[in-house]
């Protein structure tokens, strides 16, 4: 590989890292690697290396942001959570009493008093279903 | 990495889990401040190991945020490193620790007559 291309690679792969460590290391890093390559180092070698290290820099948190991420995370969960538990609120008492009716009905003999539902319509609103009396019977 | 205090007082072994390189550079900066260039020319002298230059950069960072060396200004592009007085006694205690590990397993392997 000639020096332009290396040169090129090298500082593509320097990019990678955040520009905190650009500012205080980016120079010096790209020398160090002139430097190694004019020893003998294969270029590939030096840009696995930063690349590794840019990986690790990135994935490794900083001991002042531990605690603000792990806040934003707390945050963005119970965000997560409040929005499920609205989305599911309204669908739960439906789903409930569009399930529960055929089980009791199958559950009971002939004959015995059916503890059925018996709908009541509620004026000027959804219509309500209440279980009648006996519902605690082993039918 | 964990470590138990800053200033690696006696009995505490803050490089245990701090990897090879870690402990390789505080060695090569023991011998005097050297910028990074230096220390991979003189680690490979001193052990044979090829230090990568990510791999240095980030070993180097983490010992300089855990005050076991400290960086003197800038010469032309390049940033000279010196170990500290805490760095130096955390690698005094790491290397009393592997010279005793050392030690059980030569007497082991003569007492095994392996």
């Amino acid at each position: 590989m000639d020096a332009p291309r290396t040169a090129r690679l090298v500082e593509t792969v320097l990019r990678c890292y955040p520009a905190r460590w650009r500012r205080r290391h980016g120079e010096e890093a790209a020398e160090l690697a002139a430097l190694l390559i004019r020893d003998g180092t294969p270029a590939s070698s030096i840009a696995w290396s930063y690349l590794a290290g840019a990986v690790r820099e990135r994935l490794t948190p900083r001991p002042g942001l531990r605690l603000g991420t792990v806040a934003c995370a707390l945050l963005a969960a119970a965000c997560l959570l409040g929005a499920s538990a609205g989305l599911l609120a309204p669908a739960a008492p439906a789903r409930a009493a569009s399930t529960s009716q055929p089980r009791g009905r199958a559950q009971c003999q002939r004959g015995s008093p059916e503890p059925g539902p018996s709908v009541i319509p509620a004026t000027g609103r959804a219509q309500v279903i209440i279980w009648e009396a006996g519902h605690d019977r082993s039918c | 990495m964990i470590v138990g205090r800053r200033d690696g007082r006696a009995g505490q072994d803050v490089l245990r889990r701090a990897g090879e390189a870690s402990v390789l550079i505080l060695i090569s900066l023991a011998g005097g401040p050297r910028h990074g260039y230096a220390l991979i020319q003189d680690i490979r002298e001193l052990a044979g190991v090829e230090l990568g230059p990510g791999t240095l950069y980030g070993a180097l960072d983490r010992l300089e945020r855990l005050g076991l060396i400290e960086s003197l200004p800038a010469e032309d592009r390049r940033h000279p490193y010196r170990i500290t007085a805490p760095g130096a006694a955390a690698l005094r205690v790491h290397l009393d620790s592997l010279e005793r590990v050392s030690a059980a397993g030569r007497l082991r392997l003569r007492l095994g007559g392996i």
